[in-house]
């Protein structure tokens, strides 16, 4: 099992993955919190474009992240797959491509927020997408995160 | 997006993120971030889903309902 991931690994995602070009948000209640919502979570969730390249850069950023991906594994994400949980690297991390609620990678893109480098989704785009997974866990979260959302676009006009 | 979210909790949140705002991002990640074992979720190296609608089913139909990755009633 990873160990809990910390910020020197989000440094680290930051850095390999600008390195190989890989288009990606933090989203999720990770992206949540970079933005400054105080809660806990378990693993990192990103947002990757799903183009061919972006899919190629990912496989290769990840591997030198320490991910332990097969080669039908790597041809996989390569080909291009919606969803991706990894839990064979330093720290667990969910590969999001197609996040229910955000219709495209392009659309969030324009609307994300940087954090000291870290490239995070809107706070919008993260409600949208938990009200459209609509699980349980989400719809706890929610009324929470809304008024995180109103406090930070106060304190972010 | 609709804003102004009315709840008898908003004070005592908004003192929560005003506290978290007075915090690095470095100590807000030291805070945040957890790792206890999810039965299911947590047995498998690898997982991938050709859709995320797959993925969600997948979660409904084999994590235990007190994981709350189910669909919310």
């Amino acid at each position: 099992m990873a160990r809990r991931f910390e910020y020197a690994q989000a440094e680290e995602i930051r850095d390999v993955f600008a390195r190989h070009d890989v288009r990606y948000l933090f989203i999720g209640k990770s992206g949540a919190i970079l933005l400054g919502y105080p809660d806990t979570t378990q693993d990192a969730d990103l947002f990757i474009e799903k183009t061919p390249t972006n899919n190629a850069a990912a496989s290769r950023a990840l591997r030198e992240l320490g991910f332990e991906l097969t080669g039908d594994q790597v041809a996989e994400i390569e080909r291009g797959k919606d969803f991706v949980q990894l839990k064979n690297g330093p720290f667990d991390l969910d590969l999001v491509f197609a996040p229910d609620g955000i219709e495209d990678f392009e659309q969030a893109w324009k609307r994300r927020v940087d954090v000291e480098g870290f490239p995070v989704c809107h706070p919008d785009d993260i409600i949208r997408s938990k009200e459209a997974a609509g699980r349980v866990k989400d719809r706890e979260v929610l009324p929470r995160l809304k008024a995180f959302r109103d406090y930070w676009l106060e304190r972010n006009r | 997006m609709a804003t102004l979210v009315e709840d008898p909790r908003l004070d005592e949140w908004r003192a929560e993120f005003e506290a978290a705002g007075r915090r690095s991002l470095r100590t807000r990640f030291r805070y945040a971030f957890l790792h206890t074992y999810k039965p299911v979720l947590d047995d498998a190296e690898y997982r991938s889903f050709d859709t995320t609608a797959d993925y969600r089913e997948w979660c409904a139909r084999h994590l235990p309902p007190w994981l709350g990755y189910g669909p919310a009633v």
